[in-house]
């Protein structure tokens, strides 16, 4: 039970000597997490990914005026891979490939960070609230969590994105909507289960508030499987937004991965393998790259769930 | 009893997205139409009424199999609705059968071979299975057996065949079975195969992982060392011991994964090009067809919500410890 070893903040003031076990900890942490080859491997596609996502104004020549657009280059419509100026290919209506391939992580790496910092903002403030509170609060938000759980994530998601109108930041909104349950749901069994520690009595009888008492030592103990659920999602939120602008509810054109998958599957009975072939790869790479993460985190942080794996 | 609730619950959730799609008279309303005709309109569906009775008026309406009228299919909801069922339920059968078995066995498989060659390539499997994008796998798959090979075609049905024979039940292969014929069955399980088992493939995923993390466990049980202890062959200790109650918590996964291939059919009949209720989910969302949205979220719901209190059940009934109502 490594999260209730952390020290309780309210009986250890020496901040100092706090911060230097909580340094020591992350670095022991960090190591574990290294030491598994799938977890690195994972580590190392997300930076290659993050990177690329970052740099890619400076590795392609941006298309003006918007750099989201894919480019069309109309004297060269769906050559092959490895023609000169288009390593990856085009496709039927001259998009250069790889131009859609690093632009497509930018606009994913935004996406994924957009709605995973939402959702877990709001699936905290609501499981807390939930699970803190307990009673009439707890039943009424749970309740609610319930009814969103019973629509399946992906149609939930295609349903709203459809009502709003087709706009990849409609899939955003889309997804946000849909994604804070499941932090509500882990936060407010996490909170239910720290609240009954002694540590947090202890900080009762000393007197701190309520609100102290969540902030020092409920929270920080309650968040590492909101952390994991977060690392996988940074993969799944692609992996769905990617689906509902394959379905067409992206901008025609825009330089992202669904997108350029679904305008390469046009040319597939004709044998033109590499438009949707190589941003679905990306897709996958990502999604598997946050998921091998998110595992390795689950077993270093929560040491429970190691002996049946 | 909780599912009323939640059906209620899921309910409204439709209900509101109906009206923050724009009117929800919008598909019946034309430029010939006159102020008054409109106006008739919005009293027909009770738009001047409060929220709450126009609610009272649409969820009465779905009672009584009054969905609206579908756009893309133009005709109303509930009159296309069975054939568009019947077409994605064979597929998603399919592939259960499909994911059931290739998860149960290869989660078997894996499990009594901890940490060696077989183990590996299982995890491989489950873990690029949770990671593998429908859309994409669904097209190599069909650039490679269909463009590439050409081993499997691509539809639901080959027209000439499918006119050959009555379809009572719409579901093509049961209706070759009825009619008896050979020809009409091999084509309607030769169309089946390849959509079947893209679609599964993302389930068995789930259902191997499962199934081998809880074999492990089983195996370190007492009770496994007693079969093994008095004489048992390790088979037979596999097989009837330790893979059955390994099974247990399976089921619930099972149950899970059937959400995700609801899920899967949408993508999978678009690039399959199969006219099943998740193509005309597809269609709907891009042409605005609200009714046909509304349905199809209202159905899948409602079934998903079924399909996880008969896991529930049959949970319990395996699992004797498990006391229903608590």
């Amino acid at each position: 039970m490594a999260v209730s070893e952390a020290p309780p903040t309210a009986l250890a003031p020496a901040s100092e000597s706090a911060l230097r076990v909580r340094m020591r900890r992350a670095g022991e942490l960090t190591g574990n997490v290294l030491s598994n080859p799938t977890t690195l491997a994972g580590l190392i596609i997300i930076t290659a990914m993050i990177g690329m996502a970052l740099l890619a104004p400076w590795i392609t020549t941006p298309n003006t005026p918007n750099p989201t657009q894919m480019p069309r280059d109309w004297g060269a419509i769906a050559v092959p891979p490895g023609s000169p100026g288009h390593p990856l290919g085009t496709t039927n209506t001259g998009g250069d490939v790889l131009y859609g391939v690093i632009w497509g992580a930018r606009i994913s790496l935004r996406l994924s960070l957009i709605v995973v910092s939402v959702t877990v903002a709001v699936g905290i403030a609501v499981g807390s609230l939930a699970g803190y509170r307990g009673g009439r609060v707890d039943e009424i938000l749970m309740r609610i969590v319930d009814v969103f759980l019973s629509i399946p994530e992906l149609i939930f998601a295609l349903a709203i994105a459809a009502v709003l109108g087709p706009s990849f930041r409609n899939i955003i909104l889309a997804l946000a909507v849909v994604f804070w349950v499941k932090y509500a749901r882990i936060m407010r069994a996490q909170v239910i289960h720290v609240k009954q520690n002694e540590y947090v009595d202890a900080a009762r009888v000393i007197g701190d508030s309520s609100w102290r008492i969540f902030r020092k030592d409920v929270l920080p103990n309650s968040i590492t499987p909101v952390i994991v659920q977060a690392t996988l999602d940074m993969g799944n939120i692609v992996l769905v937004g990617a689906t509902l602008s394959f379905i067409g509810l992206a901008e025609a054109g825009l330089a992202e991965w669904g997108v350029l998958v679904s305008e390469g599957q046009a040319g597939i009975s004709a044998g033109r393998w590499w438009a949707s072939t190589f941003p679905g790869l990306m897709v996958f790479l990502w999604a598997l790259a946050f998921n091998l993460l998110g595992d390795g985190l689950r077993d270093v942080l929560d040491p429970r769930t190691e002996a049946s794996r | 009893m909780v599912l009323p609730l939640l059906i209620v619950g899921v309910s409204i959730i439709v209900f509101a997205l109906t009206r923050i799609g724009g009117s929800p008279i919008g598909i019946y309303l034309s430029h010939e139409m006159n102020a008054e005709e409109v106006a008739e309109l919005e009293e027909r569906f009770h738009l001047n009424d409060p929220v709450p009775v126009q609610y009272y008026y649409w969820a009465s309406g779905v009672l009584t199999g009054d969905l609206g009228w579908s756009g893309v299919a133009a005709a109303p909801v509930t009159d296309v609705f069975p054939n568009k069922l019947a077409a994605t339920m064979e597929l998603a059968v399919a592939s259960a059968i499909v994911a059931v078995a290739l998860g149960v066995g290869l989660g078997t498989f894996a499990g009594a071979r901890r940490d060696r060659a077989p183990d590996h390539i299982t995890r491989v499997v489950a873990i690029s299975g949770a990671a593998m994008p429908l859309f994409w796998f669904a097209i190599l798959m069909l650039i490679v057996f269909w463009v590439g090979l050409g081993w499997f075609p691509i539809g639901r049905s080959d027209p000439e065949i499918f006119a050959s024979i009555a379809h009572p039940t719409g579901l093509y292969t049961v209706d070759a079975i009825l009619a008896g014929s050979w020809t009409a069955f091999r084509d309607a399980f030769w169309h089946l195969v390849l959509p079947a088992v893209t679609l599964g493939y993302g389930a068995t995923a789930i259902i191997a992982r499962m199934m081998r993390s809880s074999l492990v466990e089983e195996l370190q049980e007492d009770y496994v060392d007693a079969a093994r202890a008095k004489g048992l062959a390790e088979r037979l200790v596999l097989r009837r011991h330790a893979r059955r109650n390994a099974l247990i918590p399976t089921v619930t996964v099972i149950g899970l994964s059937f959400g995700f291939l609801l899920q899967g059919t949408v993508v999978a009949e678009i690039i399959f090009r199969w006219p099943g209720l998740g193509r005309w989910m597809a269609d709907s969302v891009l042409r605005g067809d609200q009714a046909t949205i509304m349905a199809y979220v209202l159905f899948t719901s409602v079934l998903f919500l079924f399909v996880n209190l008969v896991v529930d059940v049959i949970y319990a009934y395996l699992d004797r410890r498990v006391v229903l109502g608590s």
